[in-house]
């Protein structure tokens, strides 16, 4: 399943951090964006409310502002006064309802704080403390509700505080901070006049929305590219990451394929997959190396069994092709109990390694005497030297030894053998035992030819044979001294050679002494 | 036909023998590499049976040093089936590969098309004129009527036959009829071939005076 890939994985879950950022990003920024649009425009409305509620400026000396109608003339607030301003309750005329339109008036006439062309925008109601409208503005839409007062009535006194005679404040005085509401695709910002009427500014928020969209749709476009590009990147570098992860699996695959000399190439060892490639080559190598050595060995046990069997088949086929003599049918049935014999004496010896690998029957602790156990040893094998007048000479002293008496008893019987096989004609044979350090030292020495050095690693090992020649004629089958070994191995002791080309060779067996 | 076999394992090199020898070839045997190889490339063998597996010189040694002087056919026999080793065995120009155990008639009959092959012979049986050899069963007709021979007559026939039109020598025919056990009468020879002319013509084999005889 493609799905299940570390790489698929990985992008997932980037795709959904990205898609997780980018959209809190998004949102906050466009949240921001309102805000400050909101804030800009309820400005906007505020200096327009500021501009409604400015003390007049003082007339021309003579005439009127131009433009101004000729209907009635309201009273103007400050006169013609100079110097500086009385404080007189003439200025809180400012407040006045009919002060006020006659500034909307001059205002949406004239501009000044608001242009002309700005009257489509912004509107304006006053209402009267009844709630009656007292004026609005061309532009303003017919139904506004009037505000409703939440808080208390703003106390008189704070109008000493504002600063509205020495120009635009900045900022409008606590007292003087209006409200806005948002209705519909309208903003307006109102105040509650102190002689009870509401004054209201208002505008559209139609372009501005349509802003906020323009606004929306551009960071939904730049989140999607910054996305794409986010996960192209991200797949970049998940290629990039999972390559060496690719590489060893691919090479996995090929080992598990059956091509064990496969290797992943580790080309910097020094990172994370660069050290579990060395790992995995080192445990590959051990695998190739046990897989080699086992395919040796039952090439080697499968070709030992095939040429008895060659020579049972080969034998019958021809005894049984015509009628025969007695002493024919005799001959063949004795080569084909030789051959048997090989085949049991292998299938014997196989069946012992494979006992003592699997550890199927436990080494047995038990007393003997070593010296007892070297004279029947040697009483087996007196015949087969004699055969070829060797002398035995054996120096084990009376030794109590704890182990496996027969397993023992089999290890020096076929080292005596070999002894003997490998040895020239009226050599000798010195079987020697001694204790040393905690340990019994068994040696076997002969007076034969000697082992060739190259020979001496192999020489434990499963059907390793020296002389290739002298083996099956003397009806050997290469797993003596590995089973040797295995006993030795299995008795926690050790088993050495060491040989001199023309002298002999000494086979040196070291058993752990327990006594009894 | 004269064959060679090359085996380790007396047993079996014995019962190799006396199948073959059984089967109408004349053979030797050779219980190592080196007294293989000597007799390989000491006489001219119709086919050699080798076993890789030798002491002193292996199967695979003989072969190299014996393809330097002879193209002989040889069979290998061989206790490992390993891919490998066939192909190697075919590589190093064995002409064919028989994996221990094996069944004796696989082996003869894989010998059998070995030395045919080797007489660039094809099918197994050879049409002279009248006569008809099955070389499979080895088994003379005449106008489709079998004609009884004996084991030395057969094996004479068909290594004329198998040399159609050459001149075949007396010590070729000696080479290949007999082995080196036969101490054969050396007028044997001609009865054996008058035997022929008279059971397949007169005119069957010419005899080429002072040199040797032919199937034309």
């Amino acid at each position: 399943m493609i799905f299940n890939s570390i790489r698929w994985r990985l992008q997932a879950w980037h795709g959904l951090i990205l898609v997780a950022v980018l959209a809190g990003f998004g949102l906050t920024a466009y949240r921001v964006a309102q805000d400050n649009q909101l804030r800009r425009i309820d400005q906007d409305l505020e200096q327009h409310l500021m501009a409604l509620l400015r003390p007049r400026p003082p007339e021309p000396p003579l005439g009127r502002f131009p433009g101004e109608p000729p209907g009635e003339l309201p009273e103007r607030p400050f006169g013609r006064e100079r110097g500086p301003r009385p404080s007189e309750p003439r200025e809180d005329r400012r407040f006045d309802s009919p002060d006020i339109l006659l500034r909307m008036h001059e205002m949406v006439q004239q501009g000044g704080v608001l242009d002309a062309s700005q009257t489509n925008t912004f509107y304006y109601v006053l209402w009267q403390g009844d709630g009656a409208i007292v004026a609005r503005s061309p532009g303003a839409p017919d139904n506004v509700p009037a505000p409703t007062r939440v808080g208390p009535p703003e106390p008189q006194g704070l109008q000493e505080r504002d600063a509205f005679g020495k120009g635009p404040p900045a900022m409008p005085g606590p007292g003087m901070l209006p409200e806005a509401r948002t209705r519909g695709q309208m903003r307006e910002a109102f105040r509650f006049l102190p002689r009870g009427q509401c004054l209201l500014v208002g505008r559209s928020l139609v372009p501005d929305l349509a802003a906020m969209r323009r606004l929306a749709l551009w960071l939904t476009a730049a989140g999607a590219t910054v996305l794409l590009l986010g996960l192209a990147g991200g797949w970049w570098v998940a290629t990039r990451a999972i390559r060496p992860i690719d590489a060893i699996s691919a090479t996995a695959v090929r080992i598990a394929d059956g091509d064990l000399s496969q290797r992943i190439s580790a080309a910097d060892t020094e990172s994370e997959l660069g050290r579990l490639a060395g790992v995995l080559n080192s445990t590959f190598a051990r695998l190739e190396a046990a897989f080699a050595q086992q395919a040796r060995f039952t090439s080697d046990a499968s070709h030992e069994l095939r040429t008895p069997v060659s020579v049972i088949l080969t034998q019958t086929q021809t005894a049984l092709s015509r009628e025969r003599s007695s002493v024919e049918y005799r001959e063949a049935l004795e080569a084909c109990q030789r051959a048997a014999r090989r085949m049991k004496a292998l299938t014997e010896s196989l069946l012992a390694l494979a006992r003592l690998d699997a550890g199927q029957e436990p080494i047995k602790r038990e007393c003997f005497d070593l010296f007892c156990l070297a004279h029947e040893c040697i009483e087996l094998v007196r015949p087969l030297a004699a055969e070829r007048r060797l002398q035995i000479h054996c120096d084990v002293p009376p030794m109590e030894c704890v182990g496996d008496a027969e397993r023992i008893g089999q290890v020096v019987t076929n080292l005596l053998t070999n002894a003997i096989h490998f040895n020239r004609d009226q050599g000798e044979v010195r079987l020697t035992a001694r204790a040393e350090s905690g340990a019994v030292l068994l040696t076997v020495a002969d007076t034969g030819q000697g082992i060739p050095a190259e020979d001496i690693p192999h020489l434990f090992e499963r059907f390793y044979r020296v002389d290739k020649s002298r083996s099956r004629i003397q009806g050997r089958n290469g797993l003596g001294l590995a089973i040797c070994k295995a006993i030795v191995d299995a008795h926690g002791g050790s088993i050495q050679v060491a040989s001199q080309a023309g002298v002999g060779s000494t086979f040196t067996v070291r058993l752990p002494l327990k006594s009894c | 036909m004269r064959v060679l076999a090359v085996e380790d394992e007396p047993d079996l090199l014995g019962s190799l023998m006396k199948a073959l020898r059984e089967d109408g070839y004349a053979v030797d045997g050779a219980p190592d590499g080196e007294e293989g190889l000597y007799k390989a490339e000491s006489y001219d063998y119709d086919a050699v049976v080798l076993d890789i597996m030798l002491p002193g010189i292996d199967g695979w040694e003989v072969l190299r040093r014996l393809r330097k002087t002879r193209k002989t056919p040889v069979l290998m026999l061989t206790a490992r089936d390993a891919i490998r080793d066939r192909v190697r065995g075919l590589d190093s120009g064995a002409d064919d590969y028989l994996v221990k155990p094996f069944e004796l008639p696989e082996l003869l009959a894989r010998l059998r098309a070995l030395i045919r092959r080797s007489a660039s012979q094809a099918q197994p049986q050879l049409e002279i004129g009248d006569v008809m050899l099955d070389t499979t069963a080895r088994k003379v007709s005449r106008h489709g009527q079998e004609v009884i021979l004996t084991a030395r007559e057969y094996t004479l026939l068909e290594f004329l036959a198998l040399h159609r039109g050459e001149l075949v020598t007396r010590t070729m025919l000696y080479d290949h009829l007999f082995d080196e056990n036969d101490d054969t009468l050396s007028n044997l020879l001609d009865v054996h071939v008058s035997n022929l002319r008279k059971k397949l013509g007169h005119d069957f084999i010419t005899t080429r005076r002072g040199l040797g005889y032919c199937i034309e």
